[in-house]
């Protein structure tokens, strides 16, 4: 045993082989498994002394590392790992304060524009000083959570990039994402904690609570919300408002023709109501009008019939104004409104297009037209995220019903990006599928999430009330780069990542299940979730939570692939064949886990916001600039063909396709088109009719939107507006915009 | 109907509307629309500028 030690500042100091034996121990207990007894403890203690006598050692760091390889050598790696974080942080543990005032320094006085890490998130201001707090919040809870939560060999394996822990800032509070059923809710009415919300009765009603639930389903999770069956839910509104405007024709028209008081008319308006038997319903009108005549005396009927043919067409068309007001107000407040204290409006995303009844088709039709149009000034809305769901008999084939709205929808698409498409025909979401059950069609949350398949509840494989619960991602190019061509060692580091994975989606899980309904007032308090509606306030969720999802995410197949093999899937068929495997491997992986725990564990095609960045950047500093792996600043996205390689539209949807079915906790395949293209509606639909034929889940079409705020032009802007001819910052004469404004009612007024 | 707006300047010194107003260039990362690219993350900023159009 050595006599003494040389510390870092190169001092000596006497050695005590009890420190190594606390840090060893303190190591092991934040594991939580692997566990060491005494006897334990005191053999590799021993092992690391003998060692560091045999060799000469002396260098705390050289002790250190004979601790590492002492632990791994006999079978403690997990220990090893949590040892190997705790020397890497000690110096930012010891210096807490410093390392998390260092950060609050640059969200104070840094702008977003200079530092990335107020930019993490596109869509939340970090200027703003709501922002600002946000991100205190968020930094203070990582380093919380870092520090006092995770097991230390998870903590490690995230900070160093094998994998990533989404939404790591609200570990001890939140679940990802709710499919939100908005038809329950709105019968029941409901209180969001500033009152009770009663029943709706217009779709204006219908279109503003809608907004309203979204807001606050989203200050209690941390995902995005999603209506999965827009149209049906509104349809409901528009049924409403036809009949008010409906009966209120009816009674105007026998006023005027009776020359009589607007009372008697009401009353026999209010009588015919009664006697006709079910109200009327837009469209069913003339089966409503043969009850009507049939219940009117002989007398009255020629009146009768005529305000009836009268109040039909006049109620069609108002409810059809009404509906669309309705629907420009929605995707109005959805840009506008705030959640999170003000520094984020929520993030919201609806599902539509297989509603075939009058109502329904009403307001997927005006909702598209009000997209199109943009809002107040022609601006794209960002939000919602709009999904429309291709079926087959419903609106993919021309003589389908709603095959106009498909036609509408990829035309909206080719304008304003959105909708996207969700595929009701791929096989692994047509086997949920019952015909006229909104429940079972498959819907997508916001950029990608799925939630379909339950192993908690075989019975109840459907969509509503469900959502994801968390997702962590892992880190499949430094897999590669640490296999260095061996195969089998790739997949046993995998199968490694993956069990850390497992016991981390585990860990988090418990602790959510320890909430209570009162933590969820509107998602779990007003019955939102799947069951929670017969919870009380102060009983755990754990129960219910299992119908949601726990999710392994993957980013950079690609450059994994160029690692392993040299080529990525789009340029050779050994990578495109080791890729199948990879991804269907790790989908094995999560169907046994699911078994295994009767939890849902799915596999998710992660879309990596804010994490893209991080992980080659990490792996870089460890592996330097390895051609087609590290040498941009980004991976690619999940099983993607990489956005840098050409090839035509319909190859990549071929190659991509595949992992559709693979990635049953979500995915999506963008095609890449250019302004002309997008505009030509026959290319546009043979790219989405493509997707369909090929088994794709959910797919989009990406393309130039461009938009010139002093003459409201909107397209693509190459270096000159097309439509005033200024370039970005010239001004344009008030004359020039006056004659244009003459030509296109869309140039926007600048008075003064 | 396009005017010169050089032209325009040098001929008739009026008021001109727009002036250091830039173009908005809305585009999709990761799902999410964004209405600038100031927005972006460096990562993100980078993949947008990669990528590349498909032809059909
Ligand atoms: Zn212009």
């Amino acid at each position: 045993m050595p006599s003494s030690i040389i510390k870092r500042d190169g001092k000596s100091a006497p050695f005590d082989s009890g420190k190594i034996l606390n840090a060893v121990n303190k190591a092991n207990k934040a594991v939580g498994e692997e566990e060491m007894s005494p006897t334990d403890l005191l053999f590799v203690t021993e092992k690391v002394c003998g060692r560091l006598e045999r060799e000469g050692l002396k260098h705390v760091e050289e002790i250190q590392d004979v601790v590492e390889e002492t632990l791994i050598r006999y079978g403690y790696a997990r220990t090893a790992k949590a040892y190997i974080l705790y020397r890497a942080e000690h110096a930012k543990i010891r210096n807490a304060e410093t390392y998390l005032m260092d950060i609050y320094k640059k969200l104070t006085w840094s702008s977003a524009l200079e530092e990335d890490i107020k930019r993490e998130n596109a869509n939340i201001d970090g200027d703003t000083a709501m922002g600002t707090m946000l991100k205190y919040g968020s930094e203070g809870s990582k380093f919380f959570i870092d520090n006092h939560i995770l097991p230390k060999d998870v903590s490690a394996a995230h900070n160093n990039g094998d994998i990533h822990i989404h939404d790591k800032d609200f570990y001890m509070l939140t679940e990802t994402c709710c499919q939100i059923d908005l038809i329950p809710l709105f019968r029941r009415g409901f209180s969001t904690g500033h009152g009770h919300l009663r029943e709706p009765n217009s779709i204006e009603s219908y279109s503003a609570l809608a907004c309203i639930a979204i807001q606050a389903n989203q200050n209690e999770m941390h995902g995005g919300q999603s209506v999965p069956n827009f149209d049906y839910a509104m349809a409901q509104g528009v049924g409403k408002t036809f009949c008010q405007e409906y009966w209120k024709a009816f009674a105007a028209y026998v006023q005027v023709k009776e020359d009589g008081s607007e009372e008697e008319a009401l009353a026999l308006a209010g009588e015919m109501r009664v006697l006709a038997g079910e109200d009327i319903r837009m469209g069913a009108a003339e089966d409503f009008g043969r009850r009507l005549s049939a219940a009117a005396g002989a007398g009255r009927r020629p009146l009768l019939e005529k305000a009836h043919a009268y109040a039909v067409e006049k109620a069609g068309k108002a409810t059809d104004r009404r509906t669309y007001q309705a629907m420009e107000a929605f995707i109005h407040n959805l840009n506008t409104m705030n959640s999170r204290a003000g520094a984020q409006v929520p993030f919201s995303s609806v599902n539509y297009g297989t509603d075939t009844s009058a109502e329904g088709r009403m307001v997927v039709r005006n909702l598209l037209l009000a997209t199109q149009a943009g809002l107040g000034n022609g601006e794209t809305s960002i939000f919602p995220v709009q999904i429309f769901k291709v079926k087959s008999g419903l609106n993919f084939q021309p003589g389908d019903p709603n095959h106009d709205l498909f036609q509408l929808a990829m035309a909206t698409s080719a304008r304003r990006l959105f909708p996207n498409f969700g595929f009701l025909d791929a096989p692994f979401n047509l086997r949920y599928y019952k015909p006229g059950d909104y429940d079972t069609e498959a819907a997508y949350m916001g950029c990608r999430t799925r939630v379909l398949g339950n192993i908690h509840d075989p019975e109840r494989q459907t969509i509503c009330g469900r959502g994801n619960l968390s997702f962590t991602s892992i880190n499949l190019p430094r897999l590669g780069l640490e296999a260095d061509g061996n195969l089998g060692a790739f997949f046993a580091l995998l199968d490694e990542r993956m069990d850390l994975v497992f016991r981390q989606l585990l860990h988090r899980f418990k602790i959510q299940s320890a909430k209570k309904v009162r933590n969820y007032p509107f998602l779990m308090g007003e019955g939102i979730w799947m069951d929670s509606g017969g919870l009380d306030w102060d009983d755990a969720i754990a129960g219910v939570l299992r119908h949601g999802t726990l999710s392994v995410g993957f980013i950079g197949l690609a450059e994994a692939l160029k690692a392993l093999t040299g080529a990525h899937h789009g340029e050779s068929d050994e990578a495109r064949n080791l890729g199948l495997r990879i991804i269907g491997h790790m989908r094995r992986r999560t169907d046994e886990e699911s078994e295994r725990t009767r939890l849902n564990f799915t596999l998710l095609a992660t879309p990596a916001e804010g994490l893209s960045g991080r992980f080659v950047e990490l792996d870089r500093r460890r592996y330097g600039l390895v051609p087609g792996v590290t040498d941009r600043d980004y991976y690619t996205n999940s099983f993607h063909i990489p956005v840098y390689f050409p090839l035509p539209a319909f190859r990549k949807i071929r190659l991509e396709a595949p992992y559709h079915a693979l990635t049953n906790a979500g995915h999506i395949t963008y095609v890449e088109l250019d302004g002309d293209t997008c505009k030509n509606p026959e290319a546009f639909e043979a790219v989405i009719r493509c997707m369909h034929e090929q088994g794709v889940g959910y797919g989009s079409v990406n393309h130039p939107l461009d938009r010139d705020p002093v003459c409201g032009y909107v397209g693509v802007i190459n270096g000159v507006c097309p439509r005033c001819g200024r370039k970005e910052g010239e001004g344009v004469s008030p004359e020039v915009l006056r004659a244009l404004r003459r030509q296109y009612p869309d140039v926007p007024l600048w008075d003064g | 109907m396009l005017m010169d707006p050089q032209r325009e300047t040098k001929t008739r010194q009026t008021r001109r509307i727009g002036e250091g107003v830039g173009f908005e260039r809305t585009r999709r990362i990761t799902g999410y629309l964004v209405g600038t690219l100031d927005r972006f993350n460096n990562a993100k900023r980078a993949e947008e500028r990669d990528r590349v159009r498909h032809g059909v």
